[in-house]
């Protein structure tokens, strides 16, 4: 898990979410690329960030729209993020023995406007939060940064300082992430999408 | 990488001293590592064993800052008894000495450098098992692999003080972008007959690099 390095937050605003990676890719002490996407969006509302072993990022991101898509055909309307999540968790325990070395993070609007986050370890056990969930080699790191920066109901101007401020910090102090940040702000009105310019070492 | 011991910390580095006429100029990251939580972002890996000889320390941060401790007691007994101030070949000769003779038990790879009466500027390197090697630029710790064509390619003999600086700018900047155990600040020191000049190049100074 720690082959690549990573970090991933997501944290939970007054009706927004924020989810926020670094971008470094790293074959243990080496660095590889600076631009390598650990987010991507599942729908309109909901974005998925995986920490974890590169190669399984890229295979889960494909298998995850694969599924989403075909959830779209069959119930003719975009999946839920809390469906979402128990489908991911489900596709994580089939590998039970044999895991993708991942760990998800899922940030979402629900349709009713309502914020919802959640993490998984590798096998699909779900940890809901109703404030912030952390994964990657910077994890520690990060729980520190968002139990002390974090309070409730912040708008969405204030959760993206907040969120950038605990992903730059935290990857300073971790020698596997960093390289630069990427920042989604999920608000009824839309995505806003922000590069954090951070140390490149 | 290195064999240190588990939880033991790791200088995981990028060193390196480059000779001019009339000094020295070191250089090196600020990253101290245990496994991937970074202990210190602001290390000071250039340390005095004498008023004009300094050393660049990587590899496990104790077994240096201990070798380094017995040296500058060695040297300060040498100046003492002869009145005058060891050449850095004396000094890099007692590193060898332990480095070598404790090769089983240490983790050590040091660039030793500073100006004597005699040579004038002078770069030593003493790699993991402990020979002795006297190049005309010395590049050292993790980091070090990443730019051996850099260096290779920017170095040439006879550079003037400034030129000297800024291709250990470049080189120790280089390494600190792609090297995960180097990073933080570049801390440089000019060592010339007239004294030692130290300076922290911070990451926002940088020379313009490629970063995607």
């Amino acid at each position: 898990m720690e082959y690549n390095g990573s970090a991933v937050v997501a944290m939970v605003g007054k009706n927004c979410v924020a989810i926020a990676t670094d971008k470094r890719l790293g074959q243990r002490a080496l660095t590889v690329d600076m631009g390598f996407e650990k987010v991507a969006p599942v729908t309109d509302n909901i974005y998925i960030g995986l920490a974890g072993l590169a190669t399984d990022v890229m295979t889960l991101h494909d298998r995850f729209r694969m599924r989403v898509n075909l959830y779209k055909h069959r119930e003719e309307r975009t999946i839920e993020p809390k469906t979402f999540s128990n489908m991911v968790s489900h596709m994580l325990y089939e590998r039970r023995f044999g895991p993708y070395f991942v760990e998800p993070v899922i940030a979402g609007l629900e349709k009713n406007g309502q914020p919802f986050i959640c993490s998984m370890d590798l096998i699909g056990c779900i940890n809901y939060a109703d404030d912030f969930v952390v994964a990657g080699t910077a994890a520690d790191n990060l729980f520190g940064m968002c139990e002390s920066l974090w309070e409730p109901d912040l708008g969405p101007e204030e959760l993206f300082e907040t969120v950038s401020q605990a992903m730059l910090n935290a990857v300073d102090r971790d020698s596997m992430s960093g390289w630069g940040a990427v920042v989604h702000i999920l608000t009824p009105e839309g995505v806003i999408t922000r590069e954090l310019k951070g140390r490149m070492d | 990488m290195t064999t240190l011991k588990p939880g033991e910390v790791n200088l995981g580095t990028t060193i390196m001293a480059v000779k001019f006429d009339g000094g020295v100029v070191i250089a090196a990251d600020s990253r101290t590592s245990t496994g991937t939580y970074v202990a210190n972002r602001v290390t000071d890996k250039l340390t005095k064993v004498e008023e004009l000889i300094y050393c660049c320390r990587s590899g496990s941060a104790a077994d240096t800052q201990a070798v380094a401790d017995i040296v500058k007691y060695h040297l300060d007994l040498y100046t003492s008894q002869h009145g005058e101030m060891p050449t850095v070949k004396v000094a890099a000769s007692l590193f060898q000495e332990i480095c070598y003779q404790n090769k089983n038990n240490l983790s050590a790879w040091i660039i030793v450098a500073g100006w004597d009466k005699q040579t004038g500027g002078d770069v030593f390197e003493i790699p993991i098992g402990g020979s002795l090697h006297r190049p005309e630029f010395a590049i050292a710790g993790s980091g070090s692999s990443y730019i051996s064509g850099f260096c290779d390619k920017s170095y040439r003999p006879g550079m003037s003080k400034e030129e000297c600086v800024e291709f250990a700018k470049n080189a120790v900047g280089l390494a600190i972008t792609r090297d995960g155990s180097s990073g933080g600040v570049i801390r440089l020191a000019v060592i010339t007959k007239d004294g030692v000049e130290r300076q922290v190049v911070y990451g926002n100074e940088l020379p313009a690099q490629y970063t995607g």
